[in-house]
């Protein structure tokens, strides 16, 4: 303990160069955390991802469009416990950058099949059946946009009304927001189907849905009743691919291509860097204080005890560095959020990267600890 | 003149004393190979989507899509559209007067890769007519497929990454089985099967093409044909131009890949940056005497900075072109999938320049403050320096 401020005083010998070699440990440290957090966030989303819930699409067209008729037979599947449908379309808000994700459907198996979702005020969901127009919003939306409310928002859609425009308008009666990661995305907003519907021109595209969402009684029984769905459909016009939740988010989430590979090429390019560089500020530093390193071994410092206090110092940098880098790194995550959707970062990668910190403080101030060791006491003073 | 002259000789002073200070200008150079080598390695699966959304484009070909699709993934046609699409104004006509068109749907569906693993592959099934244009597309082996047969094609790229596509062999689909009578070679099309587009239809219960392609009489008489596909409301359709179509498909993954590209880049080199400061902190530090002599003899403490200065960017322009050079002797026309997209990475002269650029944009951020304390260095204390 006493010989902190030893430590203190050479961390402070020259604070630029100590400033350097902490903040090039904090960036590589925010580049691992962020890097590891989003493997281990993907990772863990398809761990989390419900094996319950199934989702039956069309198997031929990539828009994927279903009679709304399929949903009785859906209903009547051995097994199946709760059938929910969505017919899903993208709009913008005021601006084309702005997305919001529509999704029309019954929102009372919506919410079902979701469950449990906070429905925010409670009584939304008996207000959705008076407003035909009326919308429950996730709270991703309403905070992106500062929707209150009651509100009444005019979306612009490429999907064409009977009229011809594209303007959408809903009044939002209530937000919604799903304490699990699993599940539809925090931006979703919830339509009633019937008033899509009855707004679409006549064609093909009315009277059908892009998805059916089932929950099944046992996720034990999730392959048998898939089965069961798909030969019931094979052959007919409208050929099903049923998935599970599972399924579907390890398709999604690996489609970025082999993430961890990446990541770990990164990060070992970083960290090698890092190694390298304050390893050769080390060096020098060492280097320079020759002679005081003479003289606290004339004061009868053992050579062991100087190399500890050259190896603290380097681990006291790493630690310090590693700690506000992580927290950095796990605060860029919200930018992946965008593209790879809501994950969340296991503790282990904090473990991990601690790890890593003192292994790259012993072997980076290793060489400069070796060398403090082998300094002899004449030669150090001498400052040869 | 003269004052480039004594910048130029102080740049050389600061090299020449380089091979004393190996361990911190090696520092310098690691460190920004690293960065650039991460930054190119990432541009160019970018770069691999921007050259493969470029192949085989043609100027006058033109993209029906369905009205309210953002891409060609998500449109729909039905193919009674392609008959009362040959009608509109500004089609080429063949020699028989017969309009150049083509329907084209995509269906994607997993096929087993030689390590095993189940991936999916694109199927485009084409009219006829697919053949009688220039799209680049041309059989280098067996024959192409004919009308009314269930027979496919297979590119290069996809016969050699998976078990059971080579000449002959069949493939099924949904309970049908398809023969694979040839090989083509395309550049646009390196990851996809070739099958006839009617034949799929009646073998299937899809009546829909995803785009249906036309020639125009001229790049000009691209506006006329789209005006008239818009103006029709029977059709719901819309026009856009080969390129503008497919760099639709592809824009959400190139505009994903290029800001990864970016934040990691930027990350790491911030880190470098820092690496470079104290990298050139110390070499004006070992070279305080050197400097103090030099200004003594009457070198100004402007082309002190900027000798500093040039001695970071003229390590940071090799290290650069060292860590694009690592890359596209690595990744260079290497094949990936990623996003369901099969491409060869692209390390292009313009990723060369993006990492000179960087790194001199790192080499300058490390040399500012190192620079200026060389400058301000007052000369009877740095001849004095130990």
């Amino acid at each position: 303990m006493k010989f902190i401020p030893l430590v203190w005083a050479a961390i402070r010998r020259k604070p630029s160069r100590s400033v350097l070699v902490f903040a090039q440990v904090i960036v590589a440290f925010a580049l691992f955390g962020a890097l590891q957090g989003v493997t281990s966030g993907v990772n863990r989303a398809i761990a989390a991802a419900r094996a319950d819930r199934l989702y039956v699409a069309s198997k031929l067209d990539q828009r994927g469009a279903l009679p709304i008729s399929m949903l009785e037979s859906l209903k009547t599947i051995p097994g199946v416990r709760d059938v929910a449908f969505r017919y899903q379309f993208y709009s913008t808000y005021q601006r084309p950058e702005q997305g919001v994700p529509i999704c029309a459907t019954d929102p009372d198996s919506f919410l079902t099949v979701y469950g449990p979702a906070r429905v925010d005020p409670a009584s939304a969901q008996s207000a959705m059946r008076q407003v035909q127009d009326g919308a429950i919003v996730g709270l991703g939306t309403m905070r992106k946009y500062g929707w209150r409310v009651g509100q009444r928002v005019t979306l612009q859609s490429k999907l064409k009304r009977m009229d011809g425009s594209g303007n959408w308008t809903f009044e939002i009666v209530g937000t919604w927001g799903s304490p699990r990661q699993s599940g539809p995305q925090p931006e979703l907003l919830i339509a009633n189907y019937d008033y899509v519907n009855q707004s679409l021109p006549e064609g093909p595209g009315r009277d059908t849905f892009k998805f059916a969402v089932l929950r099944i009684d046992d996720p034990a029984h999730a392959a048998q009743v898939k089965e069961m769905i798909d030969s019931k459909f094979e052959n007919s016009p409208n050929e099903t691919l049923t998935q599970s939740e599972k399924d579907q988010a390890e398709v999604n989430l690996r489609r970025l291509g082999d993430l961890n590979t990446v990541a770990h090429r990164i990060v070992g390019a970083t960290f090698f860097v890092l190694l390298f560089a304050t390893g050769a500020l080390m060096m020098q530093s060492i280097r320079e204080r020759t002679p005081e390193i003479g003289v606290l071994k004339t004061l009868g410092f053992s050579d062991r005890r100087v190399m500890t206090l050259i190896l603290v110092e380097t681990l006291v940098l790493y630690l310090a560095g590693a700690a506000i880098g992580l927290w950095l790194g796990v605060l860029l995550l919200p930018v992946a959020r965008e593209s790879i959707g809501n994950i969340s970062v296991p503790s282990s990668v904090f473990a991990l990267g601690f790890a890593c910190a003192v292994a790259l403080a012993l072997a980076g101030g290793g060489v400069a600890a070796w060398r403090g060791l082998r300094l002899r006491v004449a030669d150090a003073l001498a400052n040869r | 003149m003269r004052a480039l002259r004594r910048i130029w000789l102080l740049t050389v002073t600061a090299i020449s004393s380089i091979p004393q200070r190996l361990g911190t200008s090696a520092v310098i150079v690691i460190s920004i190979t690293a960065v650039t080598g991460v930054l190119v390695a990432m541009l160019a699966l970018g770069q691999g989507l921007r050259e493969l959304a470029r192949a085989d484009v043609r100027a006058d070909q033109a993209v029906v899509l369905s009205a309210e699709a953002e891409s060609a993934v998500q449109s729909s046609l039905p193919k009674t559209i392609l008959s009362s699409i040959s009608d509109k104004p500004g089609i080429k006509r063949g020699s028989r007067g017969e309009p150049e068109i083509f329907g084209a749907a995509f269906m994607y569906m997993d096929v087993v890769s030689r390590e095993s693993r189940r991936s999916p592959v694109s199927f485009y099934f084409v009219t006829p007519g697919f053949w009688d244009i220039d799209s680049g597309a041309r059989i280098v082996e067996g024959r192409n497929v004919r009308p009314g047969l269930r027979e496919l094609v297979v590119s290069d790229v996809i016969r050699r990454r998976f078990r059971r596509m080579n000449v002959g062999d069949q493939v099924r689909i949904r309970g049908t089985s398809w023969q694979i009578v040839g090989v083509f070679d395309s550049k646009s099309l390196q990851d996809w099967v070739i099958g006839d587009a009617d034949t799929m239809l009646a073998a299937f219960p899809r009546s829909t093409f995803n785009t249906v392609n036309v020639i125009v009489e001229s790049p000009a008489a691209f506006a006329t044909f789209k005006q008239a596909v818009i103006n029709d409301p029977t059709l719901a359709a819309t026009v856009m131009t080969q390129a503008e179509s497919n760099d639709a498909v592809l824009r959400p993954q190139r505009e994903l890949f290029d800001f990864i590209s970016y934040v990691l880049g930027g990350l790491m080199g911030l880190g470098a940056a820092c690496g470079a400061l104290a990298c050139l902190y110390a070499s004006v530090d070992a070279r305080t005497r050197e400097i103090g002599t030099l200004r003594a003899i009457g070198f100004g403490n402007v082309s002190v900075v900027i000798s500093v200065l040039a001695e970071g960017m003229l390590l940071a322009i090799p290290a650069a072109l060292l860590g694009a050079g690592i890359d596209w002797y690595l990744f260079n026309g290497h094949v990936v999938v990623a996003q369901e997209i099969t491409f060869p990475m692209a390390v292009t002269g313009r990723l060369a320049l993006i990492s000179v650029l960087w790194s001199l944009g790192i080499a300058l951020i490390g040399g500012i403050l190192p620079s200026i304390r060389a400058g301000r260095l007052p000369i009877a204390v740095a001849l004095k320096a130990s």
